[in-house]
């Protein structure tokens, strides 16, 4: 009779204790959910590539530092998330030629739908996603694409559940901007997030308990 | 006009409570800019939801898995290490008796014997008697080499390395265990391959098989098995012989031999 699925936490003793099949096991089952994010953080296959290779090897290198006191997957998430803001950052220091010219947010925003059809629009919105800024764009990923629950996106993140809210309101209007769904509000008149506002694109306030984007990049 | 912000991503989500979501409600008939708000926040949603997942590209997770197996055979070739150490000294203890044994027939070759066939036959006391002769390699299992395709210029590398493992194994005037840091814990398939190897018929009484290698060779499945050949009487091999032979029938493919230049 076939053993029910091991849980993660005991692959991981598992391993530890020398089953090295236990890690393959890992890798395994969770290869797909971590590629996919990195992909949608990323927005390249290339790079989705490399923060998956890199967020396994840190699994793999931190692995008996891993003391269960978090569930298996929030650590893994925060490590993808953290590989992946490690390789845009390194995205942007390399010279703009080296990137790839098709994989560049566009400067203006893609022009704006006759009518409000979601299923033509998820066509762009993984270009659109990329000129949300990295922290907002995490938040969404994790809670909207991902279906985790704010909770566990806080704990992944390393920021309060307020400041999940907040960063996925504002993300939501960003990526609505950036797909071309324009306000149909008044001119003038200051949205929720007050003076954060600028005519120029979206607003990224954020409540006053939040920790700074710079915040997001949590050492497992 | 103060905003219910904390509470639109819930709203949104459809995940607040019948009270606050009224709260809501209640702001947004007279609020433009929140209810604009709202329906940006619920197309992004709806959007993002419908991204589905793609399939992970062929070899992504490959060079993860093949450090996680160098790690692991780091670790385990050291506490393999510490038992070979321990091995060697009931081995030279076994190899007296053997040689007291002897004395009085006069033929030393007879110490040589059980050691050749120990080593083709699996572990055990007999195996353990070779460990006091110079220039002996331990055979430590079989090794998988996934992905490689060995041709015969990659065979007789394969014999120079057998040599010069002996040469080093000659020098220390200790039992090595050579080529352990990548062999696969599978008692199966080296007995599988052992099996092989013997059926082919190409292991000879004085060849002792210290290098097993599952790999291809020209595009077929195969078996590398590496032997020190010596004079035996306890002396050290002068030989190296690779032999390759096909995984499905046993057939020899390929053969290679380097000479051991004398310690």
């Amino acid at each position: 009779m076939p053993d029910p699925p091991a849980r993660d936490e005991d692959l991981v003793r598992r391993y530890l204790s020398g089953d090295r099949a236990a890690f393959a096991a890992l890798v395994e089952r969770h290869e797909r959910r971590v590629y996919n994010l990195a992909l949608r953080m990323t927005g390249r296959e290339e790079d989705a590539r490399d923060a998956t290779q890199d967020a396994f090897l840190t699994v793999l290198r931190k692995l008996s530092s891993f003391r269960g006191e978090a569930a298996f997957t929030t650590w893994l998430h925060r490590v993808t998330v953290n590989a992946c803001y490690d390789l845009l950052r390194k995205r942007q220091r390399a010279p703009l030629l080296d990137r790839g010219g098709d994989d560049l947010p566009a400067r203006e925003p893609p022009p704006a739908p006759d009518h409000a059809d979601t299923s033509s629009l998820s066509m762009d919105v993984q270009q659109a996603l990329l000129q949300v800024p990295e922290d907002f764009r995490a938040v969404m990923i994790l809670h909207d694409v991902h279906d985790l629950r704010q909770e566990e996106v806080a704990a992944i993140v390393g920021v309060p559940v307020g400041t999940v809210k907040s960063r996925l309101h504002r993300g939501r209007i960003a990526l609505a901007k950036a797909m071309g769904i324009e306000q149909e509000g008044r001119a003038g008149e200051p949205g929720p997030s007050g003076s954060d506002e600028s005519p120029g694109g979206p607003g990224f306030g954020e409540r006053a308990d939040a920790a700074g984007p710079s915040e997001g990049t949590v050492s497992p | 006009m103060s905003h219910p912000e904390d509470l639109l991503a819930d709203y949104v989500d459809g995940t607040l409570a019948e009270r606050e979501r009224a709260v809501v409600d209640t702001h947004l008939e007279g609020c433009a800019r929140c209810s604009a708000e709202i329906r940006q926040a619920e197309t992004a949603k709806t959007a993002l939801s419908e991204l589905e997942d793609v399939p992970v590209p062929f070899g992504v997770t490959g060079p993860v898995l093949a450090e996680a197996g160098r790690r692991f055979e780091r670790r385990r070739g050291v506490a393999w290490e510490r038992f070979q150490w321990a091995a060697g000294l009931a081995a030279a203890a076994a190899l007296i008796v053997v040689v007291a044994l002897n004395v009085g027939g006069g033929d030393a070759r007879n110490a040589a014997t059980p050691a050749a066939t120990g080593a083709s036959g699996g572990a055990g006391a007999a195996a353990g008697a070779e460990a006091a002769s110079p220039g002996v390699i331990h055979f430590a299992g079989i090794e998988a080499q996934r992905n490689v395709d060995y041709d015969d210029a990659g065979i007789q590398a394969v014999a120079a390395e057998a040599a010069d493992a002996v040469v080093a194994a000659e020098e220390t005037k200790a039992p090595q265990v050579a080529f352990a840091s990548a062999v696969q814990d599978s008692k199966e398939r080296t007995s599988l391959a052992k099996d092989c190897v013997q059926h082919s018929g190409i292991q000879g009484s004085q060849d002792v098989l210290i290098r097993l290698i599952e790999a291809e060779f020209e595009g077929t499945p195969a078996y590398i098995a590496v032997f020190s050949e010596g004079p035996g009487a306890g002396q050290a091999p002068d030989h190296i012989v690779v032999f390759v032979v096909a995984k499905d029938d046993c057939r020899i493919l390929s053969t290679a031999s380097q000479r051991i230049p004398p310690g």
